[in-house]
């Protein structure tokens, strides 16, 4: 009973907490959006032919140094290995908003007749690889230069500070780096001063162009990576009965995990998934090998849920091991958490977003099983996350392709729109400060 | 070493017959006098067949049989079965010789003149009642064997006892019966029993043809069950319950990997079946328990141990890995039939000689299960198949026992008659140990 008043009333003060747009500020803002939108796409070119893999964003993170530099602001870097955060003081008081984009590419070889397609060459884990901006990080930078250097134009109306958190390493860093928005964290890039809230957006080549979406709680899933190793008992390939077959009990519990997600969780609160990427085993198809290994990626959007996941497996594989004689370890590695939209906050900003692109055009969607590592801003001050549509106008969505590929490409149209977004969100949140902070 | 282990080999194989020459002409000369009565005899009891524990008529019949031979008779043993014991007043051994007497609730389909019209109330349900195991010609084989023994008992030496045991397709629920309830009744003591021989007759095995296997020959039949408890929920939320449909489905496959990869096959076979599973009562809703049985068969002692307890290893834990538990109840059926192997050496020239060299095979074990196995779990016993598949039919088609259709060839009677009176002479004369 009292649950549902407190929500209630907390929903009802939501919806009334509109954002509060200074209109005067808001027009001339949308204006030199418009008019910033060819250097946009040549920044946005620039990073696209010259890539660079995680934690290795050298040339990157120094030219937005320079950058940012050039537009007066505080500049620190490197950060966080690579990355760079620029601090824009407003001329009048007001909260600490931080604006975060990344900056890394991945091992991708770009297939693509573009001019500026990239012709990068690196290494990774010993192999020769292209190296391509495949998920879209360029357009990210682009789109926070973008928004810094209108924001450092109109710093004299702003309400507030404002953090741009250029942060590298959000695919991963390499095996025995540390990297990413944990360590741009643990670096303090959210203290001095303290930030009070953070957005940050995605362009998304599978959303059409001119819609934003988001959702309130959990967009993006947890990730954590999974290791189980069967340890049975070797023996000749012809004579199982002196093995403890650790394939066959491998199998058993690749299956078994598999009735996790579908009968013991609870699957409408929110969805989950458990992969097993990588089984090896053996090295001969006549030797039973002594041990499996086991490899999968666990996807959540609830940190409970996440838990029990996580008991469950140990449970099901450890007692499925024993139930042939074998024994089972079980190693969970928790990487990014649940990228998780503060509600509250979430309301409230809603109808910057829809100011953006239109009521109609700014849509609440279902979650995805990916991961970002937003996530780890988020566990610590109320963020918004949302994906901006960047789907060739031109192409078909069914031809459309996935982020992470070969081909993948985005109509350019989308930048100026996420720049909107983080100017709208900024200068609307800022309006409001004189609200209850959330949370 | 090997090598000697070969030679140790062959010397088995050079025994002979051990009873007298003459002895055995006059024996097979006798046992084919008594073939047109055996005919007889079972299609006496072919045409009167009577189900497992009610071989009431059948009993009386052999009982007055075996008084007229002159045997001390004893009936009833085992509800309705009759043991006879044949004293021949010299020295020697004690020799068991087995046949059983009941038939099966199947309706007989075929035209011959003898077959049964015989009807009853079989749980709850009206059946023909038919000899359709081939348990009227064990029971004929034995009574000739015994008639022309009882001729012989001058030469012979040592005692021979000729059990008739009934219910050995297993007594009605609720009620003792078969081998296990005749060594219960002490058919093995007074004289004790040294050695017990048997055998069966088979619908597709080729006409006049032996078979047999040292160690297991036919396998233990256990049966066993397993209750998953797991938690009752809607169908639509198997997040608020513990899902036992699922979990037994895995159970299922968990025991198959009890053979395929935890059994040493080469030793000898192992079966797992769930012939059962029963849960649930409507599609929408997950339910509290699920029940599964199923038969166990084994062919060696060790093995039978094992998989039990890999049974109950398996299911617990699976049950466990999900959340729920798992009760396991093994009931131990019939042991395995076990031809003890050093005395399946010394027999082999005895069935040789009943069937010929070339018609005498070792063959693989079966996975049926037969009770004479209680017998050879006591002592040391021979357990053997006699060929009775009429000429000409391919024995792949031949009717399987147990079904309407079965039919033997009598013409493979004569084979029995003469392996049960070798094995028994054979034995009686060999040497003590």
């Amino acid at each position: 009973m009292k649950k549902i008043t407190l929500s209630l009333f907390l929903l009802m003060q939501g919806f009334m907490i509109r954002a509060q747009s200074n209109q005067p500020l808001q027009s001339k803002l949308d204006q030199q959006a418009k008019e910033i939108e060819p250097k946009l796409i040549e920044w946005r070119r620039y990073f696209h032919a010259n890539p660079e893999l995680s934690n290795r964003e050298t040339k990157t993170g120094a030219r937005i140094a320079e950058q940012l530099r050039a537009l007066g602001m505080e500049v620190q870097y490197p950060v966080a290995k690579t990355g760079v955060v620029g601090i824009l003081k407003g001329g009048k008081p007001g909260p600490v908003v931080g604006l975060r984009a990344d900056i890394d590419a991945l091992p991708v070889t770009e297939r693509n007749s573009l001019p500026y397609a990239s012709k990068v060459k690196d290494s990774f884990n010993g192999m020769e690889t292209g190296v391509m901006h495949a998920c879209g990080h360029d357009g990210h930078m682009s789109i926070l230069l973008g928004v810094a250097e209108i924001l450092s134009k109109n710093r004299n109306e702003l309400k507030g500070t404002v953090k741009f958190i250029f942060q590298p390493a959000e695919e991963g860093a390499p095996p025995g780096e540390e990297g990413g928005a944990y360590l741009m964290i643990k670096e303090g890039v959210l203290e001095n001063p303290k930030v009070d809230v953070m957005f940050g957006l995605h362009l998304q080549s599978l959303v059409p162009l001119g819609t934003l979406a988001y959702k309130p709680e959990g967009l993006m899933a947890a990730v954590d990576n999974v290791n189980i190793m069967v340890i049975g008992r070797g023996a000749h390939g012809a004579t199982p009965w002196d093995s403890i077959d650790p394939i066959v009990i491998g199998s058993q519990i690749v299956l078994g995990l598999q009735t996790i997600v579908s009968r013991q969780t609870e699957l409408t609160k929110a969805a989950a998934v458990i992969t097993i990427g990588s089984m090896h085993a053996g090295i001969r198809r006549n030797i039973i090998p002594e041990t499996a290994t086991l490899e999968g990626t666990i996807r959540t959007f609830d940190a409970d849920m996440q838990q029990k996941v996580h008991d469950k497996i140990r449970t099901t594989a450890v007692n499925i091991a024993q139930s042939s004689g074998a024994t089972a370890e079980v190693e969970i590695v928790k990487l990014y958490p649940v990228t998780f939209n503060d509600p509250l906050l979430t309301r409230k900003m809603a109808p910057s977003l829809e100011r953006v692109v239109g009521k109609e055009n700014a849509k609440v969607v279902a979650p995805v099983t990916m991961a970002e590592d937003f996530s780890f801003f988020q566990q610590k001050v109320p963020g918004l996350f949302f994906f901006v549509g960047a789907y060739p106008a031109n192409m078909k969505l069914t031809a459309q392709p996935t982020h992470h590929t070969a081909d993948f490409m985005i109509d350019e149209g989308c930048l100026v729109i996420g720049v909107r977004s983080l100017l709208a969100l900024t200068t609307d949140y800022m309006n409001q400060t004189q609200l209850p902070k959330t949370k | 070493m090997k090598l000697t282990a070969i030679l140790f080999f062959a010397t088995v194989l050079s025994v002979q017959a051990q009873v007298p020459a003459k002895l055995q002409t006059k024996l097979d000369a006798q046992a084919n006098e008594v073939e047109s009565k055996v005919i007889e005899w079972r299609r006496h009891f072919h045409q009167y067949p009577e189900l497992s524990n009610r071989e009431t008529k059948t009993g009386e019949y052999i009982a007055a049989y075996l008084k007229s031979l002159g045997l001390e008779v004893q009936h009833p043993v085992a509800k309705t079965g009759v043991v006879a014991i044949l004293r021949t007043g010299k020295q020697g051994p004690v020799i068991g010789l087995r046949a059983d007497i009941d038939a099966l609730p199947v309706t007989e389909r075929n035209s011959l003149p003898f077959a049964s019209k015989e009807k009853v109330i079989y749980n709850g349900q009206e059946t023909g009642v038919m000899h359709a195991c081939g348990h009227d010609s064990h029971t004929a084989i034995l009574m000739g064997v015994a008639t022309v023994l009882v001729k012989n008992k001058a030469e012979l030496k040592g005692t021979i006892k000729f059990f008739f045991q009934p219910a050995e397709e297993g007594a009605p629920v609720g009620e003792e019966g078969g081998a296990a309830l005749m060594i219960k009744e002490g058919v093995l003591e007074n004289p004790k029993v040294d050695v017990v021989f048997g055998m069966h007759i088979s619908s597709m095995t080729p006409l006049g043809m032996i078979t047999y296997r040292p160690g297991g020959l036919l396998a233990a039949s256990d049966t066993y069950s397993i209750t998953v408890h797991g938690r009752q929920a809607h169908g639509s939320a198997p997040w608020m319950g513990v899902d036992p449909i699922v979990i037994s489905a895995q159970i299922i496959n968990g025991l198959q990997t009890i053979i395929s990869r935890q059994s040493e096959l080469t030793k000898e076979a192992a079966v797992i079946t769930v012939g059962r599973i029963q849960s649930g009562i409507r599609e929408n809703i997950i339910p509290e328990e699920a029940f599964m049985a199923g038969t166990i068969r084994t062919l060696d002692t060790d093995m039978q141990e094992k998989i039990h307890e890999k049974i109950k290893l398996t299911a617990t834990k699976i049950a466990e890995s999900a959340g729920a538990t798992a009760d396991v109840v093994i009931r131990r059926g019939y042991p395995v039939t076990y031809n003890d192997p050093a005395l399946t050496e010394k027999m082999a020239p005895s069935l040789e000689r009943a069937a010929g060299k070339e018609k005498t095979l070792r063959i693989h074990a079966s996975t049926g299960a037969e009770d004479f196995s209680f017998f050879q779990q006591k002592v040391p016993g021979l357990f053997f198949f006699v060929g009775a598949l009429p000429p000409g039919q391919d024995p792949a088609k031949a009717p399987s026992h147990h079904t309407p259709d079965f039919m033997i060839d009598e013409k493979g009677f004569i084979t029995g008659i003469k392996a049960m009176l070798n094995v028994t002479t054979d034995y009686m004369f060999m040497p003590a140990k």
